[in-house]
């Protein structure tokens, strides 16, 4: 471990809590949550409210060559029906060349554009028309009228295949999806020589590894109530970042920003799929306005499924060359990346930059296929990638004899003079979970050598992850009662923001909780917030809230406290920096596994996580955080997918039971651990928790089962046929 | 059409009675539900299903003019007798007519759990039972959880082990492990679990459920 040298000097431990900050705090709305008084965006009823429904196409790949909407519009109730000839709305978030989904200019240059319905349809469930009735019945049966005359054109479901000479074109471009410069070329990324640093190599390593689909499958199905008052439009609808939804829903429709109000009080979980604008909140406001009425359009659980997005199925290639004392000398990648038919998101494959060998080239296609769309889901080009990469490197380790963990602390990256970090800590989070699970132990040097046909093995991964600070805004106002109130534009999607910002704001006035108000959620009443996606409200928004507060405190040392009906207000929107350091949290996961080599079946029999996290604000939550995150990395190891049937291009698994989500009685017990360090960044020391946890868990369930079966295990999700079929 | 499919179910079933939505089986029941989730989206383009909404009365659209059945139940202890829409369901009922929109609907077929609430003390879907199978019942929702503006010891339990990350599920959690512990007042963490399989959580906030719900023979009280 003569890498550790290297280290740069660790910032010093935290002692213990702060007075709020590191003491377990009920949620601020706890209580609505738990008596049903919460209002999410489907529970809003407004006077003389409209339902919508949406037509759907069940072809993957169909020409409209007519539609016929006028049976469905004499159906007596029916207020509004809008199609693609009648509503050419653009829906800018959800077809951005590059991916790239908080860039206007980008999305002003994209030309294979989205609209709130397309022509030709390109995947089963595009958006063909909707209806704003009465009622749902009505708006049911009005669906079924509607008379569609629909040319099938081919289709192609695989990534791979799409980029074959002869494939059948999403787009007549090509099923290579342009980059941000409107490019139609691969993303690639070149560090030092490949060449070079295979060709020192005195073994070289290839495989190919995939990974599937996965739906974010938020319990809470999309939906959105439009309301226009005038020419202002307020929207009642699940997002992940009220101001990015306000901002995108205004430009789609030719508004200013302060003509769009968005309301987000609670929501029903996201994990990315709900980020920005939807073509729900496109579609509500479109038939609102042609009604001249309130709209609310629900989405089933099956068009949820269809009709949103989950994270890209990949294909990866991986070439490693390694020295014969386990030293990586070079990283090679190709990887195809399955979009569907918009380019909602980057199509990122990431995980390779987690190593210190100097020659990497990295190279990915983001392709068009028939399959529905994908997009973010919690750490959006993360787990695949780690899956594959720690998988690739966990194979070498064994192949050479080494225990993968050694190997690991060999070729990880670390911080060097030209690449400082804010604190490193990945070596603390490895010792310490080696150390909890007990490794030497649990592990089977020699892979799938345990007798009888219930065998037990053990995986390792870590991580590394964006903990990047950035500008954000709140405010924080004081009355004469010494009752303060904080205006924060986020929404609570699950992980607490809400109470998060609370506590910091709690904190840094140095009141108790109970003398603050937190009032989120509402574009009209809160300053711009980034949005709950990139694990970035914590460490963004959060430290806007503390120096809002210290702003506060020194007009309250300059002034003093208000009196009558006066109040005193302060806020803030700064833009921090790491003083040219990357910033990162980080964390390890070990898990020992059994598969009955009779059945197919994996149980998880012990799972040790390490984090470090920064400071932690709200220990439980935090928790929870990684607890939830690990569950779903697991369910993406051994569950989930969305098959397609390859002759018809239909989707088979579009549910919870279909793609097998994980229940109760799935659920190991999560060990969760914290290091907890304050770098002197983010609001006070804290880091990114949300998206952490997923990252590493299909890697260590993966390496885990290989190492209790003997054979590697290249596809994700790792089901009982897959292992059954190795086995053969 | 689907009506003569319906009408001939209905001869197979209750051999030419008139319709009594009360008498309809859960099969009967679930396959025009099916119909209803596949056709509603369009997907396939199926028959109209037949939840005794007839073409000829969708066509004057009228709400109200859908056949009618009066029922009379106890929803948290208050006694309803209304008309409710033969093609109803009990989550319909409760959230759209009574206001109660604690109760959830995540996928309306009987995936989810999130719309558990309990009847005559059982937990029900109540998206995959009809508002007129719940004639003479007591319906039990989320709201009715709470005595007089406290908290029962199940709900305080999960705000103190963060039991609701985007909250859900929570009233379905809640529901089925309050059923749970009137039969079970000290359930083991296998037991809850056992009882709450039918529940799913995505946030996956599983262990902190199980905790919360064990935790209460600690705090000495029934849900």
């Amino acid at each position: 471990m003569s890498e550790a040298s290297n280290q740069l000097p660790e910032p010093f431990n935290i002692d213990g809590p702060l007075n709020t900050i590191g003491n377990t705090t009920a949620r601020v709305d706890a209580v609505e949550r738990v008596t049903g008084e919460a209002k999410y965006s489907r529970d809003i009823k407004l006077p003389g409210m409209l339902y919508a429904r949406v037509l759907r196409s069940p072809h993957p790949h169909a020409r409209i060559r007519r539609i016929d909407i006028s049976a469905a519009s004499s159906l007596p109730g029916v207020r509004a029906i809008i199609t693609h000839e009648t509503a050419p709305i653009v829906w800018g978030a959800g077809s951005v060349d590059g991916g790239r989904q908080y860039n206007d200019p980008t999305k002003e240059g994209t030309q294979q554009r989205r609209f709130i319905f397309n022509n030709p349809v390109r995947c089963v469930g595009d958006s063909v028309a909707a209806v704003a009735a009465v009622d749902r019945t009505v708006a049911e049966q009005a669906l079924k009228l509607i008379k569609v005359d629909y040319e099938e054109l081919p289709f192609v479901l695989e990534p791979e295949a799409a980029l074959e000479p002869g494939a059948p074109l999403v787009w007549p471009e090509g099923n290579l999806c342009p980059d941000f410069r409107h490019n139609y070329e691969p993303m690639v990324s070149n560090l030092g020589d490949i060449d070079a640093g295979l060709a020192e190599a005195d073994q070289i390593f290839e495989d190919r590894y995939e990974t599937s689909f996965v739906h974010n499958a938020q319990m809470e199905p999309r939906c959105a109530l439009a309301h226009w008052q005038g020419q202002k439009l307020t929207l009642y609808t699940p997002t992940q970042g009220i101001s990015n939804c306000r901002h995108d829903t205004a430009r789609d429709l030719g508004l200013e920003d302060h003509q769009v109000r968005v309301v987000c009080n609670f929501m029903g979980g996201g994990f990315g799929n709900k980020n920005q604008n939807q073509d729900a909140d496109l579609v509500a406001a479109t038939l609102s306005k042609a009604a001249n009425a309130p709209v609310m359009l629900e989405y089933s659980r099956k068009e949820d499924w269809l009709g949103v997005h989950g994270r890209w199925p990949t294909v990866q290639y991986y070439k490693v060359g390694v020295k014969d004392d386990g030293m990586v000398t070079g990283i090679q990648m190709r990887g195809y990346s399955g979009m569907g038919p918009y380019r909602k998101n980057s199509g990122g494959i990431s995980g390779m930059d987690a190593y210190a060998c100097e020659n990497r080239q990295r190279t990915i296609y983001p392709v068009y296929t028939n399959r529905t769309t994908s997009g973010n889901f919690r750490a959006p080009a993360e787990p695949h990638g780690f899956f594959a990469v720690e998988s690739m490197m966990d194979d070498i380790a064994y192949k050479l004899g080494i225990d993968p963990v050694d190997f690991t602390l060999k070729n990880m990256n670390r911080p060097t003079e030209a690449r400082p970090y804010t604190n490193f800590s990945l070596d603390e989070c490895i010792a310490l979970g080696r150390d909890q699970f007990d490794w030497a132990t649990r592990r089977r040097v020699t892979p799938g050598s345990d007798e009888g046909p219930i065998k037990r093995g053990a995986g390792f991964s870590f991580m590394m992850f964006r903990a990047g600070v950035g500008t954000s805004s709140a405010i924080v106002r004081v009355d004469s009662n010494k009752m303060y109130t904080l205006f924060v534009g986020v929404t609570d999607i699950g992980p607490g923001a809400k109470t998060t910002m609370g506590m910091i704001a709690a904190e840094e006035l140095g009141i108790p909780m109970s003398q603050l108000e937190v009032v989120a959620g509402d574009t009209d009443r809160c300053p711009y917030s980034v949005g709950e996606s990139g694990s970035r409200t914590t460490i963004q928004t959060g430290y806007a809230v503390m120096q809002a507060a210290k702003d506060l405190n020194q007009q309250i040392a300059a002034k003093g406290m208000p009196s009558g009906n006066d109040v005193l207000i302060a806020s803030a929107t700064p833009v921090p920096t790491t003083d040219g350091k990357i910033r990162q949290c980080f964390g390890a996961h070990f898990v020992e596994v059994e598969v009955d080599t009779r059945t197919g079946t994996t149980k998880i029999l012990k799972y040790t996580t390490v984090h470090e996290s920064g400071r932690i604000i709200n220990p439980q939550t935090a928790k929870d955080q990684i607890r939830g995150a690990t569950l779903q990395g697991i369910g993406q190891a051994l569950h989930e997918n969305l098959l397609y049937d390859p002759a018809s291009g239909q989707p088979l698994t579009t549910g919870y039971y279909r793609a097998r989500h994980l229940t109760h009685l799935d659920v190991p017990e999560i060990e969760v651990t914290f290091i907890e360090v304050d770098d002197g960044y983010g609001p006070f020391g804290a880091k990114t928790a949300g998206e952490a946890g997923i990252i590493l868990a299909p890697a260590a369930v993966a390496n885990a089962v290989s190492n209790a079966i003997g054979k590697r295990m290249t596809s994700l999700p790792i089901s009982r046929d897959k292992i059954l079929q190795v086995l053969l | 059409m689907a009506n003569d499919k319906h009408i001939d179910k209905q001869g197979e079933v209750l051999t030419q009675e008139p319709l009594n939505p009360k008498q309809r089986s859960r099969r009967d029941f679930l396959e025009g539900a099916g119909a209803t989730a596949v056709a509603g989206t369009a997907i396939v383009g199926t028959a109209i299903p037949g939840l005794g909404i007839s073409t000829a009365n969708a066509q004057q659209s009228n709400p109200s003019s859908n056949p009618k059945t009066s029922i009379s139940l106890s929803v948290n202890g208050r006694r309803h007798s209304l008309q409710v829409d033969d093609n109803w369901t009990l989550v319909e009922l409760l959230r759209d007519q009574l206001d109660l929109t604690g109760t959830k609907i995540g996928c309306n077929r009987s995936e989810c759990g999130a719309c558990t609430v309990l009847m005559d003390g059982k937990p029900v879907y109540s998206c995959s039972q009809l508002a007129v199978w719940a004639d003479g019942k007591a319906i039990t929702t989320v709201e009715g959880l709470a005595q007089n503006g406290r908290l029962s010891p199940l709900q305080q339990a999960f705000v103190d082990n963060n039991g609701a990350q985007c909250g859900f599920c929570t009233p379905g959690q809640l529901m089925t492990a309050t059923a749970l512990l009137h039969n079970n007042p000290a359930p083991n963490a296998e037991q809850v679990k056992q009882a709450l399989v039918g529940n799913l959580c995505r946030c996956s906030n599983y262990s902190a459920i199980v905790e919360a719900v064990v935790s209460i023979a600690d705090r000495g009280g029934v849900a």
